[in-house]
């Protein structure tokens, strides 16, 4: 087990484990919290595969922003702290078997597979690249993203708006 | 004008969608009537115009396929609206369009004043419709179609006066009991059609012709078609054993019986059978069975059409018998005599309904001829050119009657046998004495009808214009058909007209001509004296002698009944049929196979679904969990499946 | 590289309308906020140029967007072909139709205020349904899956007052996000595998023997997942019944046509594309050796028609009762796909082509109806055929056409199906079918005996459509009877319909 490995692995424990207590713990708040582990743990993932930019990404926008925006609405809404959150949790016991069954599906499908590997250098840094493809090859997808994102935000408006009655 | 030839079908449709749907708006009879004659004379018209185009191009070329569109087309099967103009179609359609046209001028005048003006002419330009469809379409889908479409307009059509009684039944029973008969004969057909489609592959008659023509040694599955066919033609066209709905259909308004159960509709099974000859001529046993058939018919139901009484009653038997001739000829593989009967027969038998209808229109609507007498005087148009009609039916030389029946006489001997002319002969002396009887009851003798009561008079002119034409056309109508015996060597020009239409179905039967005309002479002088003498056998009798024929059938009162009851064949199909049907129908199946088993299984089958859906039911909970793990459980199996599988 | 960006525009002008009004309308709605009644006969002015852009279209066969800076330049990311047109007509077809439909719903018009966003989020979902119908390529496929997906979210709990809407709006997201997620796994998996998110490519490179045949499955499966979802395909069908009762009538409608198209223009150019090796020359595919995708198909067919009709045999609202039946239908159509031929094929395109003249008629009736009475349940459809006798007679036809009797469209549609069926020795399945639409019959009949056999208690009052409603319905009416007697022409435009861009 090289060092490398070994840094994987705590950022995988640090994103999973943070991501059982977002989900499970009884206070937005807290969850809230955890949820900022989760997204630092797969930020490092990032740096650990060589993607600096999204890496950066990630922590500029959702660390950075995102999480703290969301802190703010959490902590701006009225008692919102003090609000349990009823989750019940029904069928534990089929959930369980049938989540352990796709799960051990999954794990041994992934140790199975021979996946694809391109051999070669990994690229100094990913910047140049990305922005070249995004510019050129993928322009259609990066066009179709900016119409996704102005239909987030006026569905988002919607939502949020008050009605006059 | 050949490729407007859509036009006579789709004018006559435009007539009844108008009057139809708008006739009661219109109100005013003249218009309605106007648009009802109208569409049908302008198709006659267009109808004659492809003619003269078809008669100038070369033989060859005289086969047309006009593409209208297309219907459906399912893997090998192509069903197309597309119109097949050739020497034969044109014929029937000038017959169609041009009787019809007469008919519908008729009518104007002979449904003068009904409340049901508009819905008259909408039912009869539907009808010339849907037999433009029968004749012209060039596959047997749109032949069907057509067929189909005749047989609804001549239910709508006897069933006309829907409210009012028929002989021991009512209007709509008549109407009903000609629907049920003929779809007995449509269920032949369609089977007929099936075969078709499976032995051939197609359904266009030049395709399945052509086949026909080539393919050898199918012999029975020709024989199972053309059986299916026959029966489907005795259906549609009256014939032993299904032609019982014909004189019920007399029920219907008198022009109806002069359009559609004598001149126009009755006939579609003549030319169907004409159309697809050469699978008759490909199976000389049914072939065989058509003509016997057709023979039978024709003695039995002139024999019929001695004893009765009413006016209509005796020419619809007339028609049955007449029909019974051009099956014959067809049966003899003398098509072309058959199609040939088939127009004279227009032409003298609407002149001889819509005469009838005149004498009926004048005398309030009285049909029984033995309430006539003596109208000549009253009515000298109408008594004319009925007895132009009559003389032509009877085949009084010269006439077209004479033609065309001397024509399927002689082929009956020619291709057939003497027992064929025999029969044959004795029928057209049968018709000269019951036409002549009518005659003479109706227009000679006493008046017996009292004078309070009925005003005979004469009828206006626009019903009486129509009768003069079609008098003019039963005289000369069957001068393009003189037979090479007069006119010598191919000149017969009604016979080479349709000739390439046939030859390859005379080709097949391959009959010799090994007779010579003196032979033909001699037949033709005895059936024509044999018709004549009866002709002024009948007329002395019934004029002047008329205790000879009550004594006659005091003498024979058990034949008499037998005949005036139309030999009890209804009784019999009663009996037979109808009886055991509804008794079966009501013991077996309505009170146990209905209420029992049927109802049974179907309170069952609900039974069991309700308990499978509200199982079904209980899923849907609405609770976001419970969904979320069936989809992951239906991953999951899904999965599993395909580990099992790889 | 800009002569090949320049070029493709070429073939997105559709796409690019539909975005350009998408923009017009959120300007406008920005600048004359105060009156709003214009905007839907802006974007149905748009989508007209929408639908002549498309019709331009219909018979061209090309690829867009095709990528210069990877290995293989053959294949563009959005494939423009006659297959990929039809669906977009349709889906621009029933965006008209829905506009119009919006247009007299009374939820919709109360909205006042908000029709712009509401139209903006219609926009939203057509552009998705757009790119989704021609995306060959994993990326474009899941991100226009997302836009269709997002507008829908929203559009489905747009009656933020009622709370069955703002419950249907949620479970939606729930769903949608699980399913995507799922989706986008299965995209990952296939990257992984074959490190390109191409279909085509994607498609010789599976053909290779060193792939490992459970992993592209498992993937596959998770692809299926997604778009089972958009089509509501048993057992991932279990938001729609909820969602189609909540959401504002005219969307359930566009939900349960375009959206679903859209899904199943992705379903087939998904299978087609990605694991057929070769089509016969009597039309049917031959699928790599993956797995059994036919058999799947199959069982999950059934399994949803079976579903959705026995579900829906004792509903009393009628909208919850369309929702199971275009459930039902979804099964229908897809056992058109698993036929896995082009006669098949033709068959969807017609049933499609029927089923959206149908259901849009069957719910704008209810719409109707429920404008007057407020209410959806089957009980105050009582006595309707003599109040209202036009909607009642209409109704009847359109229940008679998803049923599937002739002499309407839905025959035809379902005539052609069992034709594809037993064309392909698939005898049983079409038996099953059959028993199905039998099953069918009972609850559409239901509503036509509560509309001409029960009296009803309460007095009402006749119910008169306006002449808008009544042209409305025709337009739907006349197509079904028309096209129920001669079919030629849609049988026929299907036809030439059915290529789709090949390897």
């Amino acid at each position: 087990m090289s060092i490398y490995d070994v840094i994987f692995y705590l950022f995988a424990i640090l994103t999973i484990g943070s991501g059982y207590l977002v989900v499970t713990s009884k206070n937005i708040v807290h969850s809230a919290f955890y949820l900022l582990f989760t997204l630092f743990g797969v930020a490092g993932l990032y740096v650990l595969l060589a993607a600096d930019f999204i890496a950066i990404v990630q922590l500029m926008v959702y660390v950075g922003g995102i999480l703290i925006l969301l802190l703010f609405g959490v902590m701006l809404t009225n008692k919102v702290t003090d609000v349990k959150i009823r989750t019940g949790t029904i069928h534990i016991i089929p959930a369980v078997i049938g989540t352990g069954l796709l799960m051990g599906v999954i794990v041994s499908m992934m140790l199975r597979t021979n996946w694809k590997s391109e051999p070669g250098e990994l690229p100094f840094t990913t910047t140049y690249g990305l922005g070249r493809i995004l510019l050129t090859d993928y322009v259609l997808v990066f066009e179709l993203l900016a119409m996704l994102l102005l239909i987030a935000l006026i569905g988002a408006a919607s939502i949020a708006r008050r009605d006059n009655e | 004008m050949i490729e407007l030839i859509y036009l006579t079908i789709l004018l006559p449709l435009l007539g009844f969608v108008i009057n139809g749907f708008f006739g009661k708006k219109i109100g005013n009879e003249k218009v309605i009537g106007l648009i009802g004659s109208s569409t049908v004379g302008i198709s006659f018209v267009i109808s004659l115009l492809a003619l003269i185009e078809t008669i100038n191009l070369p033989v060859e070329q005289r086969t047309n396929v006009v593409e209208l569109f297309t219907w459906m087309s399912v893997g090998s099967l192509n069903i197309s609206f597309s119109y097949l103009v050739d020497q034969l179609s044109l014929v029937m359609a000038l017959i169609v369009t041009g009787v019809g046209f007469l008919i519908h001028v008729y009518s104007i005048g002979y449904m003068h004043g009904d409340k049901g003006f508009y819905r008259f002419f909408a039912y009869m330009n539907l009808f010339i419709f849907a037999m433009m469809n029968l004749v012209l379409g060039d596959n047997f889908v749109v032949l069907f179609l057509g067929w189909e479409g005749v047989g609804l307009c001549s239910y709508l059509l006897i069933g006309y006066y829907y409210d009012q009684k028929f002989e021991k039944g009512t209007v709509a029973q008549a109407a009903k009991k000609a629907f049920i008969v003929n779809r007995i004969g449509d269920f032949g057909f369609l089977l007929g059609m099936f075969l078709i489609f499976e032995t051939f592959n197609s359904l266009n008659f030049l395709e399945v012709f052509s086949q026909a023509k080539h393919l050898t040694g199918a012999e029975s599955t020709f024989g199972f078609i053309a059986l299916f066919l026959f029966i489907g033609a005795t259906g549609k066209s009256a014939q032993i054993p299904l032609f019982v709905w014909l004189p019920d259909a007399m029920a219907g308004p008198t022009p109806v019986s002069a359009l559609i159960h004598a001149a126009t509709m009755v006939t579609a099974g003549v030319y169907m059978v004409a159309r697809a000859s050469i699978i008759f001529a490909s199976a000389p046993v049914i072939l065989a069975v058509v003509a016997v058939i057709g023979l039978l018919t024709a003695v039995f139901a002139a024999t019929i059409g001695l004893v009765q009484t009413d006016i209509k009653k005796v020419l619809a038997y007339s028609t049955v018998s007449q029909l019974g001739y051009m099956f014959l000829a067809a049966g003899v593989g003398a098509f072309s005599a058959a199609i040939f009967h088939v127009m004279t027969h227009a032409f003298f038998k609407a002149l001889l309904f819509l005469g009838a209808g005149s004498v009926i229109h004048s005398m309030h609507h009285q049909q029984d001829i033995m309430h006539y007498g003596g109208l000549k005087k009253y009515m000298p148009v109408t008594f004319l050119t009925f007895i132009i009609a009559a003389f032509a039916i009877s085949g009084f030389p010269g006439l077209s009657g004479f033609f065309s029946k001397d024509e399927i006489l002689w082929f009956s001997y020619a291709n057939g046998n003497f027992v064929y002319w025999l029969l044959g002969a004795l029928t057209a002396v049968l018709t000269a004495f019951y036409m002549f009887r009518l005659v003479s009851l109706t227009f000679f003798g006493e008046e017996r009808f009292s004078h309070d009561k009925y005003h005979p008079h004469e009828s206006p002119k626009v019903m009486t214009i129509p009768l003069i034409i079609l008098a003019v056309l039963s005289v000369i109508g069957g001068w393009i058909g003189i037979p090479e015996v007069f006119s010598g060597e191919h000149g017969n020009v009604f016979h080479n007209w349709l000739a390439p239409i046939f030859l390859d179905a005379e080709l097949k039967l391959a009959y010799y001509g090994a007779h010579s005309h003196t032979e033909e002479l001699i037949l033709m002088a005895i059936s024509v004296s044999a018709a004549l003498f009866s002709m002024y056998g009948a007329f002395k009798i019934y004029t002047q002698r008329r205790e000879i024929a009550e004594k006659f059938a005091l003498k024979f009162k058990k034949a008499y009944m037998v005949l005036l009851n139309k030999y009890y064949v209804d009784e019999f199909y009663e009996a037979t049929v109808i009886q055991p049907i509804q008794k079966s129908s009501e013991k077996f199946l309505w009170k146990i196979a209905d209420n029992k088993l049927i109802d049974g299984i179907v309170n069952g089958t609900a039974v069991v679904i309700t308990s499978f859906s509200s199982v079904i039911k209980k899923m849907q909970t609405g609770v976001a969990q419970v969904y979320a793990l069936i989809m992951m459980t239906g991953i999951a199996a899904i999965l599993f499946w395909i580990i099992l599988s790889l | 590289m800009i002569n090949e960006i320049l070029n493709s525009i070429t073939f997105i002008y559709p796409e690019l309308a539909v975005s350009i009004f998408l923009l017009i309308i959120v300007l406008v709605d920005l600048v004359f906020h105060k009156d709003k009644k214009y905007i839907p006969y802006i974007s149905l002015a748009g989508l007209v140029i929408t639908g002549i852009l498309v019709l331009n279209q219909i018979g061209i066969t090309h690829f867009a967007f095709v990528p210069q800076l990877s290995a293989v330049k053959k294949y563009g990311m959005m494939t423009i072909d006659p297959f990929g047109s039809y669906f977009k007509l349709l889906v621009v077809v029933t965006s008209i139709l829905i506009i119009f439909f919006t247009i007299a719903s009374e939820e919709v018009i109360d909205l006042k205020e908000r029709l712009g966003e509401f139209h903006a989020l219609i926009y939203g979902m057509i552009l998705g349904m757009l790119v989704m119908i021609s995306a060959s390529d994993l990326i474009l496929i899941y991100l226009s899956l997302e836009l269709l997906s997002l507008s829908s979210y929203v559009l489905a709990g747009f009656l933020k007052l009622r709370e069955r809407s703002s419950e249907a709006s949620l479970k939606y997201v729930i769903y949608g996000s699980v399913s995507s997620g799922l989706m986008l796994f299965g995209i990952s998996i296939i990257y992984g595998l074959t490190g390109s998110t191409n279909l085509y490519v994607i498609n010789s490179l599976i053909q290779g023997p060193q792939i490992n045949l459970f992993t592209l499955s498992f993937s596959s499966i998770l692809m299926f997942v997604g778009i089972g979802y958009k089509i509501s395909a048993a057992p991932f069908h279990f938001w729609t019944p909820d969602v189609y009762e909540g959401a504002p009538i005219s969307i359930t409608a566009y939900l349960s046509v375009a959206s679903k198209a859209a899904g199943f223009a992705l379903l087939i150019r998904f299978i087609q594309t990605g694991f057929t090796s070769f089509i016969s020359e009597d039309g049917y595919w031959t699928l790599i050796a993956v797995f059994d995708w036919q058999a799947l198909l199959i069982a999950i067919s059934i399994l949803t028609m079976t579903l959705g009709n026995f579900s829906a045999l004792w509903q009393d609202n009628l909208k919850r009762m369309l929702a199971y039946s275009s459930i039902a239908h979804a099964g229908y159509i897809l056992l058109g796909i698993a036929v896995l031929s082009n006669q098949g094929l033709i068959a969807v395109l017609i049933y499609f082509f029927v089923y959206m003249l149908m259901n849009i008629g069957a719910f704008y009736v209810v719409m109707l109806i429920s404008n007057k009475t407020g209410s959806e349940n089957i009980d105050d459809y009582d006595g309707l055929g003599a109040k209202a006798p036009f909607l009642g007679v209409a109704l009847a036809i359109f229940l008679i056409s998803l049923t599937g009797l002739p002499p309407t469209a839905g025959f035809i549609a379902k005539l052609y199906l069992f034709i594809a069926l037993i064309d392909a020795n698939m005898i049983v399945v079409a038996i099953i079918a059959l028993l199905n639409t039998v099953v069918s019959l009972y609850y559409y009949v239901r509503v036509l005996k509560h509309m001409y056999l029960t009296k009803s208690e309460r007095e009402q009052e006749n119910i008169t459509p306006s002449i808008g409603s009544l042209v409305y319905l025709l337009v739907l009416l006349i197509p079904i009877l028309f096209f129920g007697i001669y079919f030629t022409p849609i049988v026929e435009f299907a036809r030439s319909c059915v290529s789709l861009l090949g390897i």
